[in-house]
C-alpha cells in the first residue's frame, strides 16, 4: 500500500486537474496559468541539476527551451496540419493524438543535442568563464532562429493550434495540460532519480571538488556530458509545451531574460534541492499572478521580495535539503528509492 | 613483474624541471617511503603517477601497462588510489555517500539503468552499499556513516579519506602527508591504522611524510628527493645517518 501511495497521489492530482479543466470548474486563465506553472516547474527543477548540483553557473537555458520550442512545433505542425511553411500534413491530422508526445520528444532531443555546445567547453573551463560561454551558446541559438527565414524568422512560427484542435476533434479533453502535467512528473520522477543514485551523486562530486572526482575514478567529463544532455533536454520539453500551448513561437522570447527567470527560481529555491526548485517555481508563478492588479509596481514588489529572502535566507528557501530532510516522517511514509 | 616500475621520470614547468630522473621500482607488498625538504618534488611524483600531470620525460608502467596519455580516472580504474595532503573529501556528501561515489568506475550500469531502476541497477546498488557500509565498519568509522565530513573531527577525517580511498581496492596506495596536521595521539592511531592497513588489505603503500616517527616507524625502505632528484635511499637507519641527507635537511656547516 505504501508503496503505491505516492503514485496514486500523482494520478489522482493529474485527474482532478484535468476534470477540472475540461467541466470548466476553473476558467481559461487558471488554466493557462496553471499550466505555466507547470512549466516554470520543468525550467527550475531542470537548470537546478546544472546550477544548484553541479556547481555552475549556466545562464543560457531558454536557449536550449527554444531549441524545443521549435522543432517540436515544427514536427507537430509538419506532420498533423496544413501549413503555408510546409504545405499539406505529412500524415492524417487525426494521429496528431499519439504523434503529440513523440514531437515533444523530438523537441526534448533537439535540444540535449544543443546541449554539446555547451558540455565540450565545459571539460576545458569552468565556473564564470563557462557562464559566458553559455550566454553564447543563447545567444547563437537565438540567432539562428532568427535568420531561419524557412520558419518565419524573426516574425516567429505558428499553426500549433491547428494540431490541437485536431486532437479535439478526436477526443475532446484538455490535452495540454494533460501533457503538460505528464512531462512535469516526468521531469521530477527523472531527475529524483538520476540524483539519488551514485552515478548522479558524481555531479556532486564535481561540484563540490572536481580533482578528488576525478582522482576518485569518476569519469567527470561524461558526468558533465549526462548533465548538461539531460538539463537542456528537458528544458527542451518545457519549451516544446510552452510552444503549443501558446500556439506560436517566436526567437525573441527566449532570450537572456527568460533564462534569467529559471535561474531567479533555481536561486530562490535553494541550489540543489529539486524540492525547493518546484518551490520556488510555485511561489514565483503564483506571485506574478496574485500581484497582477499592482501593475507596473509589481516588478518593485517581486524584486524587493527576493533581496529580503536572500538577507534572511541567503541559501534559498530549501537550501540543499529535500523535503524528506524536513519532514523525516516521510520517510516511514514513503520509501524514497 | 613488478607491479609498478618508474624510469627517467622528469617533468618541466616552464624552464624548471621541477623533477628530474626520477627512478623507482615495486615489486608488490611494499611499505615505501618519500621524504625530502619542502619544495622537493614529492608531490608532483605521485601526481604524475596518478595520472594528473603528463610526465615531459619518462615512462611509468602500472602492472604492466602504460600509464602515459591515461586520464586520472583511468589510473585510478588501474589500481592506483590516493589521499591528498589537505583533505580533499567531498564536504556536503555525507561519509557513506562519499564512499559511494569512489565505486564509480565498477558502477556496471548506466544512465538508462538509473531512469528505469532496472534490476541491475538495484542489484549494484545494494552491492555498493555494502561493501561501503563494510569498508567503514574495518576502519572504524560506521557510527560516522550518515555525518557530513565537515563535522567529524580532523583525524577522522583522514580516516575517512583513507577509507575512500580503500574502498577503490587498489594494488597500490599513495598517501601524501597522511600524518599532516594531526596530534601525537592521533599520529600513533594513524600509525597502527597504516600498519594494519598494510597487512590486512595486502596492499602496496607508498607514502610522503614530514614526521620523521611515522616514516621511520613504518617504512622499509626510503627514497629521499631534493630539487627533483633522488639524492639517497636505503632503510631507516641508512637513511638517518646519510650525510647527504642530513646536509638536505639542515644545511651545508661548510657555508
Amino acid at each position: 500500500m505504501q508503496r503505491y501511495s505516492v503514485p496514486a497521489l500523482v494520478v489522482l492530482a493529474g485527474l482532478i486537474l484535468c476534470l477540472a479543466s475540461q467541466f470548466g470548474w476553473i476558467d481559461l486563465y487558471v488554466q493557462t496559468t496553471i499550466m505555466f506553472l507547470f512549466i516554470n516547474v520543468i525550467m527550475s527543477t531542470s537548470l537546478n541539476l546544472i546550477n544548484g548540483n553541479m556547481g555552475e553557473f549556466s545562464c543560457g537555458h531558454a536557449g536550449f527551451m527554444c531549441v524545443g520550442a521549435y522543432v517540436s512545433s515544427i514536427v507537430s505542425v509538419a506532420l498533423f496540419a496544413k501549413s503555408s511553411y510546409f504545405g499539406a500534413p505529412l500524415l492524417p491530422p487525426a494521429w496528431a493524438v499519439l504523434g503529440m508526445p513523440l514531437s515533444l520528444l523530438a523537441g526534448g532531443v533537439a535540444a540535449a543535442f544543443a546541449g554539446l555546445l555547451v558540455a565540450f567547453p565545459s571539460f576545458r573551463t569552468r565556473g564564470d568563464y563557462l557562464a559566458i560561454v553559455t550566454l553564447a551558446a543563447n545567444y547563437i541559438i537565438m540567432s539562428v532562429f532568427v535568420n531561419l527565414d524557412m520558419v518565419g524568422g524573426p516574425r516567429g512560427f505558428m499553426g500549433m493550434k491547428k494540431v490541437i484542435s485536431a486532437m479535439n476533434e478526436v477526443a475532446d479533453i484538455p490535452w495540454m495540460m494533460l501533457l503538460t502535467f505528464a512531462c512535469t512528473v516526468f521531469t521530477v520522477f527523472i531527475l529524483r532519480r538520476f540524483l539519488s543514485s551514485s552515478l548522479g551523486k558524481g555531479v556532486n562530486a564535481v561540484c563540490q571538488d572536481e580533482i578528488a572526482a576525478e582522482i576518485m575514478s569518476v569519469n567527470t567529463n561524461r558526468i558533465k556530458l549526462v548533465a548538461f544532455m539531460l538539463s537542456s533536454g528537458l528544458a527542451g520539453l518545457a519549451g516544446g509545451l510552452l510552444a503549443h500551448i501558446m500556439g506560436y513561437v517566436n526567437p525573441s522570447g527566449f532570450g537572456i531574460l527568460k533564462s534569467t527567470e529559471a535561474m531567479v527560481m533555481v536561486y530562490l529555491g535553494g541550489m540543489g534541492s529539486i524540492t525547493g526548485a518546484v518551490l520556488s517555481a510555485v511561489l514565483m508563478t503564483g506571485l506574478i499572478e496574485l500581484l497582477r492588479p499592482l501593475g507596473i509596481l509589481k516588478w518593485v514588489v517581486i524584486p524587493l521580495l527576493l533581496v529580503l529572502l536572500m538577507q534572511f535566507r541567503p541559501a534559498g528557501l530549501m537550501g540543499s535539503r529535500e523535503l524528506a530532510d524536513v519532514f523525516p516522517r516521510l520517510r516511514r511514509f514513503y520509501k524514497f528509492k | 613483474m613488478s607491479l609498478l616500475e618508474i624510469k627517467d621520470l622528469t617533468i618541466r614547468f616552464g624552464g624548471l624541471a621541477a623533477v628530474s630522473d626520477f627512478e623507482c621500482a615495486f615489486a608488490g607488498g611494499e611499505l615505501m617511503g618519500l621524504i625530502g625538504p619542502n619544495g622537493a618534488g614529492k608531490t608532483t611524483v605521485f601526481n604524475m603517477v596518478s595520472g594528473f600531470y603528463k610526465p615531459s620525460a619518462g615512462s611509468i608502467v602500472f602492472d604492466g601497462k602504460n600509464t602515459a596519455g591515461l586520464k586520472p580516472h583511468q589510473v585510478t580504474a588501474l589500481g592506483i588510489a590516493r589521499t591528498f595532503q589537505n583533505i580533499r573529501l567531498w564536504k556536503e556528501m555525507t561519509v557513506l555517500d562519499n564512499i559511494r561515489v569512489a565505486q564509480y568506475y565498477r558502477l556496471g550500469y548506466g544512465v538508462a539503468d538509473c531512469f528505469r531502476r532496472s534490476r541491475r541497477y538495484m542489484e549494484r546498488e545494494a552491492q555498493i552499499e555494502h561493501t561501503s557500509r563494510e569498508i567503514l565498519e574495518a576502519l572504524d568509522l560506521a557510527r560516522s556513516a550518515d555525518e557530513l565530513p565537515t563535522n567529524l573531527p580532523y583525524g577522522l577525517q583522514r580516516r575517512v579519506e583513507i577509507a575512500r580511498a580503500l574502498s577503490l581496492r587498489p594494488k597500490l596506495l599513495l598517501l601524501d602527508e597522511p600524518a599532516a596536521g594531526l596530534n601525537s595521539a592521533d599520529v600513533e592511531g594513524l600509525i597502527s591504522l597504516i600498519r594494519w592497513v598494510h597487512e590486512e588489505y595486502k596492499l602496496t603503500i607508498w607514502m610522503i611524510e614530514h614526521q620523521m616517527k611515522v616514516v621511520m616507524s613504518l617504512c622499509q625502505w626510503i627514497k629521499v628527493i631534493d630539487f627533483g632528484r633522488i639524492i639517497a635511499e636505503g632503510t631507516p637507519d641508512q637513511i638517518q645517518s646519510n650525510p647527504e641527507v642530513i646536509k638536505a635537511y639542515l644545511g651545508d656547516e661548510n657555508i
